[in-house]
């Protein structure tokens, strides 16, 4: 919002605020250009953007640092590649959040697609589509439950997807009798690893899952309506939001990606690990919520959420090739979550004091002039 | 006694749009109940503000007199003034020991173990000197509201070095019913007894007649009375209270269709029993009455958001399924809830995103998707319809001044183009521009037929908009007013159930006319 369109809006309160005459018709017309440039500097600005911004620093500061390892193509295809499970998990959870609920079983639901998956290809003797189908509804059910919980129960969701969270872990323990299910078949490996135009298929597949959950989040009224759960959901069910629907759905399509992330692991390292899930949590909610930091100014959001993981990623990939001990990653995760949405805070305080400002004093000053004039 | 202990002189206050307090000074003595009464907007909140020193005045002064007898001002002067608000500020989950405690500091140190027997014996002590008798150690929210009133009371006079400082009561029987105000009064005798001095903000007039030794009525920010205990009469001073002359002319509309839209049959549920009403289109009918009487209530339980325990509500004849907001909405029902930021917008959408987000159906393509440039035409050109300032809809409603906010949600329902609409509060909390702006565009949707709803408790907008104005008392229609039965004496009358006033017309009292007790 510029200074030019207050100043020009609040000129106009006192003659067009009872009538709806054409007015206004000049004050949008002139304000509407030096808004529009305003628009696109907002946009770029650090505020907006600072991953961004982060990105390249990053990138210089170990390209000048450690060049001759960082500055190599495998390296960021492996980043890459490496990093699109935790983007799925990621831009899942990205559903529910921005519905108003917290999924705390994201972790264990990429370790119960992963087992079960595992298990089904080997004890179960399915061949590789059928179990990976039944590994999926499995995702969407564990949603399904925790959605039943946190609406019909009206468990808070953080203490219900704590609780299923346990429960699964237990499942996968016993499904697995905690080992490791080795063996898995050359065909379903095959899914974690083979390559279309150079890229591997999980990375693929998490680019068709963001776009899908990007378009229905910013493209749909769907998407309006999650958003308006989770922003006051007493207001958006007395606009006619089913609200309960909306939340399981987002439940029941994030321990859906979550699964899926969960059976391309076990492809990729051709083994099912009954430790790998909750590993998946923290980087997940750290990435989801750096990422609701861009873009879209505290919004949950798809691009944010992937931006996010890949610039950890490059952080992190920067400091373990120029030496730093094993104990960095967790280190330079923390710090980044809680500097980043630290500052996003402060700003949008801020901004939003500077605004109520300028508006009131121009409006008491309006105010005055009018009581002047009356007297 | 003859020094007062609070001397409040000539406060002016001016908001944006509106000057709150005009002059406002009293004087309050030791041992001494001063009502303080007027009508929502009078003046009495921001009163209570600036004597606490939540608001500023622009001017005047308010002084207290200190230990040693000199006047204090400024934020000493508050030391000596003590608070008790609406909302009671007790923590519900605690017991009233613990709620106790946490007001004060009796020297111990924080990490020592509670001495539990002296503690129950010292707080039931203090209960039943202010005429309470109640189990001291179950979670305040057991108790009764008179009850959690009393604690409250305790706690602020815990904190007395001496027992004439001065108690300020805002509204403390809101929400209290018959009885429990009595228990509560008794209280309030006990502290005016040991040589306090009262101030009681009120709405209630029958109540402060009971209480007070003097009464201060105010009125569009000034003090418009100011009787002793014996001058003072029922009628005169709901006259002075409501007394206005209506500068503001009625909005003129066209006459309301014959037929019925909306019919309403023994609705029950919340503070709501056995209500019976009926709108016809194009018709615009208020509901008033006291916090309590339902009037609060009857929107959502229409609309459906507060299920109804029993009660039919009809469409044009059809009976509705009542209890979900969503089929109301598909029916033609629309609801602008009383409390903007927790139930109209979702203030940290954009103006665009509430606007359209009740009917977002018709802007949908055919992969499913939101036509962006439908959707922000349309939004554009209600923008200007109702005057929105910025006109910016991509603005986040947060950000937008409170006239704004409602003028976002009143927008978002007049697009469905509603068969009837619910206006539960519409101008609350808005400055005087917005209101005429949301006057309008009530008005005009009735003229296109719908059949709204006005539940208001402001007794001006009521006689400015209304065809007909329904009073509702302990949860029943308790009168109906028609045409020039519409006026606000009336109404403040009727509300309180004293139908045989406000029938006269001279709405001023005469000056130096005396006040005989009755």
């Amino acid at each position: 919002m510029s200074h030019a369109e207050i100043d020009q809006s609040q000129t106009n309160v006192g003659a067009a605020e009872a009538s709806t005459d054409p007015v206004l018709v000049p004050a949008d017309g002139t304000s509407s250009l030096p808004a529009s440039r305003n628009r696109v500097l907002d946009a770029l600005s650090f505020r907006r953007i600072s991953a961004i911004y982060i990105l390249v620093a990053l990138i210089i500061l170990f390209g000048l640092w450690v060049p001759d390892t960082f500055l190599r193509v495998d390296i960021f295809r492996t980043m890459l590649d490496a990093q699109a499970l935790t983007a799925i998990v990621a831009v899942g959870l990205v559903l529910p959040l921005s519905a108003g609920v917290f999924d705390l079983a994201v972790g264990a639901s990429v370790g119960a697609g992963s087992i079960l998956v595992a298990w089904l290809l080997t004890s179960g003797g399915l061949p590789v589509w059928p179990s990976i189908l039944i590994a999926v509804a499995c995702g969407l059910a564990i949603g399904v439950v925790s959605g039943f919980f946190v609406v019909k129960v009206r468990i808070d969701s953080f203490i219900a997807t704590l609780g299923m969270s346990s429960i699964l872990l237990a499942a996968i323990q016993w499904i697995s009798n905690s080992q490791q299910i080795l063996n898995l078949p050359a065909d379903f490996q095959k899914l974690g690893t083979n390559e279309l135009l150079g890229i591997t298929y999980p990375t693929w597949m998490m680019l068709f899952l963001a776009f899908v959950i990007w378009y229905v989040l910013e493209r749909t009224p769907t998407g309006r309506k999650i958003y308006a759960t989770g922003g006051n959901i007493e207001a958006a069910r007395l606009t006619g939001v089913r609200t309960g629907t909306v939340i399981v759905c987002c439940l029941a399509a994030g321990s859906f990606m979550a699964a899926t992330a969960g059976i391309l692991t076990s492809a990729r390292i051709g083994t099912g690990d009954p430790t790998t899930g909750p590993s998946f949590l923290l980087p997940a909610y750290a990435a989801a919520f750096l990422g609701s930091t861009q873009f879209k100014g505290g919004r949950y959001n798809v691009f944010g959420t992937i931006l996010a993981v890949y610039v950890l990623a490059v952080g992190v990939k920067g400091l373990q090739l120029a030496g730093a001990p094993i104990w960095i990653p967790d280190l330079f995760n923390g710090i980044a979550l809680l500097l980043a949405v630290g500052l996003a805070k402060t700003q949008a305080g801020n901004t939003r004091a500077r605004a109520i400002r300028r508006v009131m004093s121009k409006q008491s000053a309006d105010d005055g002039h009018a009581a002047r004039t009356a007297h | 006694m003859n020094q007062p202990l609070l001397k409040v002189s000539s406060i002016t206050k001016t908001f944006p749009g509106l000057r709150a307090l005009d002059g406002v000074g009293l004087e309050v003595h030791g041992g001494e109940v001063v009502a303080v009464v007027g009508q929502n907007g009078s003046g009495k909140s921001t009163f209570v503000k600036i004597l606490a020193g939540v608001e500023t005045a622009d001017s005047g002064t308010v002084e207290a007199r200190g230990p040693d007898g000199t006047y204090l001002s400024g934020a000493a002067a508050r030391d000596e003034l003590h608070f008790i608000h609406q909302d009671l500020g007790l923590i519900p989950t605690l017991n009233t020991i613990e709620n106790l405690s946490l007001g004060s500091n009796d020297g111990r140190s924080a990490l020592l173990p509670f001495r539990t027997r002296d503690e129950v014996t010292v707080a039931t002590r203090l209960m039943s000197e202010f005429g309470a008798h109640f189990d001291v150690t179950v979670p305040i929210v057991d108790l009764s509201p008179a009850e959690r009133t009393i604690v409250t009371i305790a706690r602020a006079l815990s904190g007395w070095t001496r027992p004439d400082n001065v108690l300020v009561l805002d509204e403390p029987t809101a929400s209290l019913h018959g009885d429990e105000v009595g228990r509560l009064f008794h209280a309030i005798r006990r502290v005016r007894d040991r040589g306090a001095g009262i101030i009681f903000i009120s709405h209630r007039l029958d109540e402060v007649m009971d209480l007070a030794d003097r009464v201060i009525a105010l009125r569009d920010g000034q003090v418009v009375a100011d009787y002793r205990s014996g001058e003072f009469d029922h009628d005169a001073l709901i006259r002075v209270i409501a007394g206005r002359k209506l500068t503001e002319s009625r909005i003129e509309r066209q006459q309301p269709a014959a037929d019925v839209v909306l019919t309403v049959e023994d609705l029950s549920g919340a503070s709501v029993r056995m209500a019976n009403l009926a709108v016809r289109a194009s018709e615009v009918v208020g509901v008033t009455g006291i916090l309590g009487s339902g009037r609060e209530h009857l929107g959502e339980l229409i609309f459906g958001s507060v299920p109804p325990d029993k009660g039919i509500i009809r469409l044009a004849g059809k009976m509705q399924k009542t209890g979900s907001p969503g089929r109301s909405i598909s029916a033609g029902i629309a609801l602008v809830p009383g409390d903007r930021k927790a139930k109209g917008a979702v203030m940290t959408m954009t103006v665009k995103e509430n606007l359209t987000l009740a009917h977002l159906h018709p802007l949908r393509g055919r992969a499913g998707q939101l036509i962006g440039s439908a959707e922000r035409q349309e939004v554009k050109s209600w923008i200007k319809q109702t005057a929105l300032r910025p006109p910016d809809p991509d603005r986040q409603v947060s950000l937008l001044s409170g006239g704004n906010q409602q003028k976002v949600v009143l927008a978002k329902w007049l697009r469905i183009k509603p068969r009837v609409l619910l206006l539960d509060e519409p101008t609350q909390g808005v400055d005087v521009s917005a209101k005429a702006a949301i006057y309008e565009l009530v008005a005009r949707a009735a003229d296109e037929g719908s059949a709204v709803l006005m539940l208001s408790s402001d007794t001006k907008e009521l006689t400015m908009c209304c065809d007909r104005v329904i009073v509702m008392r302990d949860g029943v229609v308790a009168a109906e007013l028609v045409g020039d039965e519409i006026n606000e004496a009336r109404l403040v009358a009727e509300s309180l159930g004293l139908p045989h006033l406000g029938d006269e017309s001279p709405l001023i009292p005469q000056e130096n006319s005396t006040y005989v007790s009755r």
